[in-house]
């Protein structure tokens, strides 16, 4: 083989294309993983954009890493560690706030003291999640099978989703039903009473989606964001060392180490398809690759519309794709900070500093965030999901100072007028503003920040829409409909093409397992 | 004494109770009010002024009219109207399911790629609909332990959506969970067009036209209709209930009006009989209800005798009404076109009037649905909330009645002047009146989490209930919502199966 | 600040806290309770066999149900015949979910015609709420607000009568009664978690520790000892009587079917009135199980002393016991195939008996069913020879007298 001659290529060094790389190779392929940044890890990245002070720019927490591939890759060997964040905190607007933590008896206690009623809901519910959650996720490992066709395949795909059904309890099986077509604050409003405890629950429903908290498939979402498992523990949320960054570069060490190839600055231009399979890739810079394979780890839309010509596939093929709703709906505001923010309700340094930090106070507050993005609008009174890294991890930022991450939603990818620098600073100001009223010191000790909406998430990540999931989790672009319906087993129209990325089965987060079933497919395929 | 007790004359109770005196059954059904139809009512509100209280129009799914010999006993003759849009600046769009000149015309008065894709899209929901509609007569069996006769018709079902063929089958499963603005946005580029779809969509559901789900009422309600616009029934929809009344008493059933169920007895989760407001008491091996599942269970059995649990998912039940009617007598110069006129301009408009409910208000731009029968001018209101948030239905009638005239007499400029009287029902009258709990007309909201082998909650999907031998038949059960009478035969059949 | 995150404190615990010697503490409810004041169980131990011990069971969750439906939510919620309850009488029950499968255990206390007290183990509000719908009642938890002494032991009565207002005599085994220490009112009732003659005594919280000091000192004189919750834990073994999340799981925290209990497997026949009017949770469950038998039941295995003499014997050493309740699952076989588990085993000071609760499968539940149990002997996994034997291990006479 020559140089550039491959068993498979790899289009971009995000997790799932870094984990379907080190997988390939693991099987003794010759592997090659492109990425068009300088730097591995799509939209998983930690990057010093002031000196001293590192983001974690995008996605910045993890809990759905699936385990096996951590074990697989040997990801703690490469330096992986994923430090756990101990709670919640949901400042109220009456200057108290509500907090959860790992240990149910003291959170017990906590919302005791807003909802006797709610405390013991909130036990049953969890149990309740934790048991749909277990149930349904075999399915998240499953090449979801295609329902119209009749090969052996997929009607054995069928018959296992069928026992698997049946292997559930008559009880699970109506409540994953109900979790898949709820809306979250449907779910929310038959268990509880509190308003900051359902805001705050149904904002994980949220995350992601251009959906509202009414929005019925909000609830599957919430699901989704249940499935968080680290080392084996249901339902617990981390921070991975040197934030999301960290994770990547463990798996791009990996992939590395078993002898994958990563070239950074490798922009694709186009697939090449020879004799109707896809037999390379041609970069900008005009370098061309060959390989028996090729699969794309970037979003549907480019994968499908941009790097292959549309004569390639099927004209419903090729609708089915420009029908995929990847519009984003969130922005980033990340922070560094000379000080720790002075939440009132908190009041000094405390121990909810090192977890979550959710303006989330009532599901009518997100609820009329989201009206505004509905219309073009990015809300003026938005959801925001903070961390503060360097509390959980000092290397974060310099002694004495700290990072914070807030994930703010609704920005939509389609502002009215289009994003411009003019918005997008209005739009920093209005999630400051809204931070600054539960924290009045914040604008004090501001040593700068870094805004991103959806239209940097597109123009720096290379994600079409600004989706951090690729695609919206909307109920029919899940399962046997992600990304078109027929195409869900990571395969695609143009044979020696795949696609694993979370724009595929099943969906995004920091999982890794559209990466890893990816490949387990195209190595089905090896001939 | 009766083999049979059904509680309500609506149009599922007594297509019911047809089945099953067809099947020789003794029925007795007993109606709160002086009239029969329940929803399907066609009433007088004054000198001159009738009209059909809550629906426009409706039909009974074919099968009934067939199984039931209907025709015969005087059902009358409908016919279905074009649905007619009007827009901001004085043009119609005017839609119906076919590709009729007039329809193609006026959909290419907004886009000539619009028209050229209207019969595909007819032909598309007419199939759609009609999976729908055998979906509706198959029987939801209880979860996830199927016997091999309750899996036979789910498999017939699954057969019959494969050949539809892959493309087909994909579009029909991909629209139940999406919205309508989702669905429109891959037919139509033109936002009127997309709108009047949207309004079809959100017709009697507290849904906007961007929420997920409002695909599949637009299905639903488009099998109910035949089609975007009403199917109109000639002298009032409660003909179709003087029909079934008719028949009912030619195969020995009995109605009585006036007898007002206040308690179904039970006995450790038995049904022995029921008890009228005036203390009469009723015995009866068998009790279906045609109420809504919560009234029926709520109230009529009552929470205490019934395990906790299934009161919490009773409890559970989505049944946020938010339609409310206002019916105008004219002197007849209301200038109404002949049709289904509607007030739903645009996409966002719809879905501003439906933010509103999100939040206990009246909108204040609703989306309308007009329909003319003579000087009679009915207006259906959306969106009025059930619960207000900051007022009363007592209180707010006036705005309500001031809203809707308002909002038609911008479109219709000679309405306002004609108006003589007014008659509004609000959803709370819903409730009072027609005993539509949270003035629900559907029983339950048709929503993805309350429908099929959900409906009407998980695990009851089989008209059957906690009660030994108490069935429901009500729009709140699987194949119900609308007119169509699915329900009351889907129930019949449970009943005479069990 | 963040005062949740810690460990509720007792109204008791400014006394228990001084006269804990081992700093053993335990977690209850969300509350720290000593686990034993002593560095040794024995002296706590025999205070609740012979002498008076002095137990602060405050944790247990405590509500009141009051009003015209108060009979009627119990008699829905529970297997006991709630309508017939007299004035005055408590009743131990279990209470299932609509399959019969235990929820929690306590007991239901009727102080007037309207008026209930009910103790559980587990949080229950928004069950009894759940089961409230359409009912006039009301459900108030009182928990925080009650503190709870049980006092335990042969000199219990005596201890009592010397300062209540209203002699101990007349009041019979499970019955309650009103009654006063020095001026403050306080509920006793004769119940208790240990098969011995005891009491409990419900005294509103800000009033518990002149109540704790009155009794200590009325108690001096029969040797009165405070009590952790470790030797109670032996003495209920002793009793035959089990514990949520230990003994069986509430249905609500199980994870596959298996998991769960019906009161009947349970050995609560007894307290399982199918004969009662009326819908009542897991009544179709439970008349199903009683006409066709349990597949499991929970029964007392009687531990064969020779068996753990010879086994610890062959290598060398004499039987190596531990001195407190085990919690441990321990396999129980018959001819090397496992038919069963223990889930709570101890050592009876009294019997001197190696003793277990253990849940057995059908047919080999029956009493006086040859099993075997497994020990670990040095490192080593054995199985020794266990009877099946009735419920309680110890039921002295002087209990319900």
């Amino acid at each position: 083989m020559g140089v550039n001659t491959y068993d498979a290529i790899i289009i971009g060094a995000g997790h799932n294309g870094l984990i379907a790389g080190a997988y390939l190779a693991r099987a003794g392929k010759k592997v090659v993983i492109l990425e068009r940044r300088e730097i591995v890890g799509g939209a998983a990245v930690t990057e010093e954009i002031f000196p001293g002070y590192r983001f974690t720019e995008f996605s910045y927490v993890v809990s759905l890493l699936r385990p096996e591939i951590i074990r697989d890759l040997e990801l703690p060997r490469h330096g992986l560690k994923i430090l756990p964040l101990p709670s919640t905190v949901t400042p109220m607007d009456n200057g108290d706030y509500l907090a959860a933590w790992p240990d149910h008896e003291p959170t017990r206690r906590e919302l005791y003291r807003h909802s006797p009623k709610d405390a013991e809901a909130a036990d049953e519910y969890s149990r309740v999640m934790a048991r749909a959650a277990k149930a349904i996720k075999p399915v998240l490992s499953l090449v979801p099978p295609d329902p119209s066709s009749m090969s052996v395949r997929d009607m054995l795909g069928l018959l296992k989703l069928g026992q698997f059904a049946k292997s559930l309890s008559e009880k699970e099986l109506y409540r994953i039903a109900k979790l898949v077509t709820q809306s979250s604050a449907d779910l929310l409003n038959e268990w509880f009473e509190f308003g900051p405890l359902k805001g705050t629950k149904s904002a994980s429903g949220i995350i992601g989606t251009f959906l509202g908290p009414h929005s019925p498939g909000t609830a599957y979402v919430l699901l989704h964001h249940y499935m968080g498992e680290i080392d084996g523990a249901f339902r617990a949320w981390g921070f991975a060392k040197n934030g999301t960054g960290g994770v990547t570069a463990a798996i791009a060490a990996s992939a590395r180490a078993i002898g994958a190839e990563i070239r950074t600055n490798a922009s694709v231009a186009n697939v090449i398809v020879k004799g109707g399979r896809a037999v390379g890739v041609a970069l900008e810079n005009g370098d061309e690759l060959h390989a028996k394979v090729v699969m794309s780890a970037a979003d549907p839309k480019r994968s499908f519309l941009s790097f292959v010509e549309s004569k390639h596939f099927p004209d419903e093929f090729v609708q089915q794709i420009k029908n995929f709703r990847v519009r984003g709906s969130s922005g980033k505001v990340n922070i560094a900070l000379s000080g720790l923010p002075d939440f009132t309700c908190i009041k000094g340094e405390s121990p909810l500093h090192k977890g979550a930090i959710s303006i989330s106070p009532s599901i009518d507050y997100i609820e009329r965030a989201y009206d505004e993005a509905k219309y073009g609008q990015y809300s003026q009174n938005p959801y925001i999901d903070m961390i503060i890294p360097s509390m959980i991890d000092r290397d974060m930022a310099p002694p004495g100072h700290h990072v914070m991450s807030c994930f703010v939603q609704y920005a939509p990818y389609d502002i009215e007028g289009g994003w411009d620098d003019a918005k997008r600073d209005a739009f920093g100001e209005t999630v400051i503003n809204t931070i600054e009223k539960y924290a009045p010191n914040i604008r004090k000790i501001i040593v700068g920040k870094q805004v991103i909406t959806p239209k940097d998430i597109e123009r720096i990540a290379g994600i079409t829409g600004g989706n951090i999931f690729h695609g919206e989790l909307l109920l029919h672009q899940l399962f046997f409909l992600r990304p078109a319906p027929q195409w869900a087993d990571f395969r695609t129209p143009l044979p020696g093409y795949y696609f694993g990325a979370s724009g595929a089965h099943p969906g995004g987060g920091v999982m890794g397992a559209a990466g890893q079933l990816a490949a387990r497919e195209v190595l089905k395929d090896w001939r | 004494m009766a083999d049979v007790i059904i509680i309500g004359a609506g149009l599922n109770g007594l297509v019911a109770a047809n089945y099953l005196a067809k099947a020789g059954k003794r029925v007795l059904v007993l109606e709160r009010r002086a009239i029969v139809g329940g929803q399907a009512a066609t009433e007088s509100f004054g000198a001159n002024f009738k009209a059909d209280a809550l629906h426009a129009g409706g039909q009974l799914r074919p099968d009934i009219v067939t199984d039931l010999d209907l025709t015969r006993h005087g059902l009358p003759e409908s016919k279905s109207e074009p649905l007619i849009s009007l827009l901001p600046d004085g043009r119609q769009l005017r839609l119906t399911a076919d590709d009729s000149s007039e329809t193609l015309a006026s959909i290419r008065a907004l886009s000539t790629k619009d028209a050229e894709r209207w019969p595909e899209f007819v032909a598309f929901m007419n199939e759609a609909a009609s999976f729908l509609d055998s979906a509706y007569r198959t029987p939801m069996p209880r979860l996830p332990h199927v016997s091999l006769s309750e899996g036979m018709p789910l498999a017939q079902l699954g057969l019959r959506l494969r050949r539809l063929g892959a493309r087909d089958m994909f579009r029909v499963i991909r629209m139940l969970p999406m919205s309508a603005l989702e669905l429109t946005e891959e037919w139509f580029e033109s936002d009127a067009l997309r709108a009047a779809i949207g309004a079809v969509a959100v017709h009697n559901s507290t849904l906007g036209p961007m929420s997920a789900g409002s695909g599949y009422t637009l299905m639903h309600n488009w099998l109910n209709r035949g089609g975007p616009g009403n199917e109109r029934v000639e002298g009032g929809v409660g003909r179709i209930a003087d029909a079934l009344v008719t028949a009912l008493k030619s195969r020995g059933g009995e109605v009585r009006t006036n007898a007002d169920v206040k308690t179904i007895l039970t006995d450790d989760l038995k049904v022995t009989g029921v008890k009228l407001a005036n203390g009469e008491e009723i015995a009866a091996p068998i009790v279906i209800s045609g109420a809504d599942p919560r009234h029926t269970l709520l109230d009529l059995v009552g929470a205490p005798e019934l395990p906790p649990e299934f009161v919490w998912h009773t409890q559970s039940i989505k049944m946020r009404g938010a339609v409310a009617k206002v019916h105008l007598l004219t002197d007849g110069n209301h200038g109404l076109p002949n049709g289904t006129v509607i007030i739903a301009p645009a996409i966002r408009y719809v879905e501003r009037a439906y933010d509103a409910a999100k939040y206990g208000q009246i909108s204040q731009a609703p989306y309308l649905e007009l329909t003319a029968n003579g000087n009679v001018v009915s207006i259906h209101f959306q969106f009025a909330p059930y619960t207000l948030r900051d007022s009363e239905w007592s209180q707010a009638r006036a705005e309500l009645e001031r809203i809707a005239v308002d909002t038609a007499s911008a479109a219709l400029p000679q309405l306002k002047a004609s108006i003589r009287e007014t008659k509004s029902l609000t959803p709370l009258d819903l409730e009072k009146t027609y005993g539509l709990t949270e003035g629900d007309l559907n029983h339950g909201q048709l929503i993805l989490d309350q429908m099929f082998f959900m409906r009407p909650m998980p695990g009851w999907s089989t008209h059957k209930t906690p009660v030994d031998n108490l069935y429901l038949c009500g729009n709140g059960v699987h194949g119900g919502g609308g007119l169509s009478g699915a329900s009351g035969r889907n129930a019949a059949t449970a009943v005479l199966k069990g | 600040m963040l005062e949740t995150l810690e460990l509720k404190r007792t109204p008791f615990h400014e006394r228990t806290s001084r006269l804990s010697v081992a700093q053993n503490w335990r977690r209850w409810a969300g509350y720290m309770v000593v686990g034993s004041y002593d560095l040794s169980l024995d002296h706590e131990y025999w205070a609740i066999r012979d002498r008076a011990a002095l137990i602060d069971v405050s944790p247990l969750m405590k509500y009141m149900i009051e009003g015209p439906d108060a009979a009627r939510l119990l008699h829905k919620v529970t297997p006991r015949d709630v309508l017939k309850m007299k004035e005055g009488v408590v009743s131990y029950t279990g209470w299932c979910d609509e399959d019969g499968k235990l929820l929690d255990d306590g007991t239901i206390a009727r102080l007037g015609p309207q008026l209930f007290r009910m103790t559980s183990a587990e949080p229950s509000l928004r069950w009894l709420a759940m089961n409230a719908v359409g009912m006039d009642v009301k459900v108030t938890e009182v928990t925080d607000q009650m503190a709870a002494l049980s006092l335990q032991g042969p000199k219990s009565r005596a201890v009592l009568n010397r300062i209540c207002r209203d002699k101990l005599d007349p009041l019979k085994y499970f019955r309650v009664a009103e009654n006063a220490i020095g001026n403050i009112p306080v509920s006793i009732s004769r119940t208790g978690y240990t098969g011995d003659l005891g009491y409990e005594i419900w005294i509103p919280a800000e009033q518990a520790l002149p109540v704790w000091d009155a009794l200590m000192e009325a108690g001096d004189d029969y040797g009165i000892t405070p009590c952790g919750i470790l030797a109670m834990d032996m003495a209920r073994v002793e009793a035959g009587l089990f514990m949520v999340d230990v003994d069986y799981n509430a249905s609500t925290h199980t994870w596959i079917e298996g998991q769960k209990s019906s009161p009947l497997e349970m050995g609560l026949d007894w307290a399982v009135n199918l004969d009662k009017k009326g819908y009542f949770n897991g009544r179709r469950a439970l008349e199903r199980e009683k006409r066709e038998g349990s597949s499991w039941k929970l029964v007392g295995l009687d531990i064969a002393w020779e068996g753990l003499e010879k086994l610890y014997g062959e290598v060398g050493l004499p039987p190596q016991i531990p001195s407190m309740a085990v919690r441990g699952s321990l396999p129980v076989m018959i001819d090397g195939r496992q038919i069963g588990y223990a889930s709570t085993s101890t050592w009876s000071p009294v019997l001197k008996k190696y003793i277990a609760l253990a849940h057995v499968q059908r047919p080999y539940y029956e009493p006086g069913t040859q099993l075997t149990i497994e020990i670990t002997v040095e490192h080593h996994r054995k199985q020794t020879p266990a009877k099946v034997v009735t419920l309680p291990f110890y039921d002295p006479a002087w209990k319900k007298k």
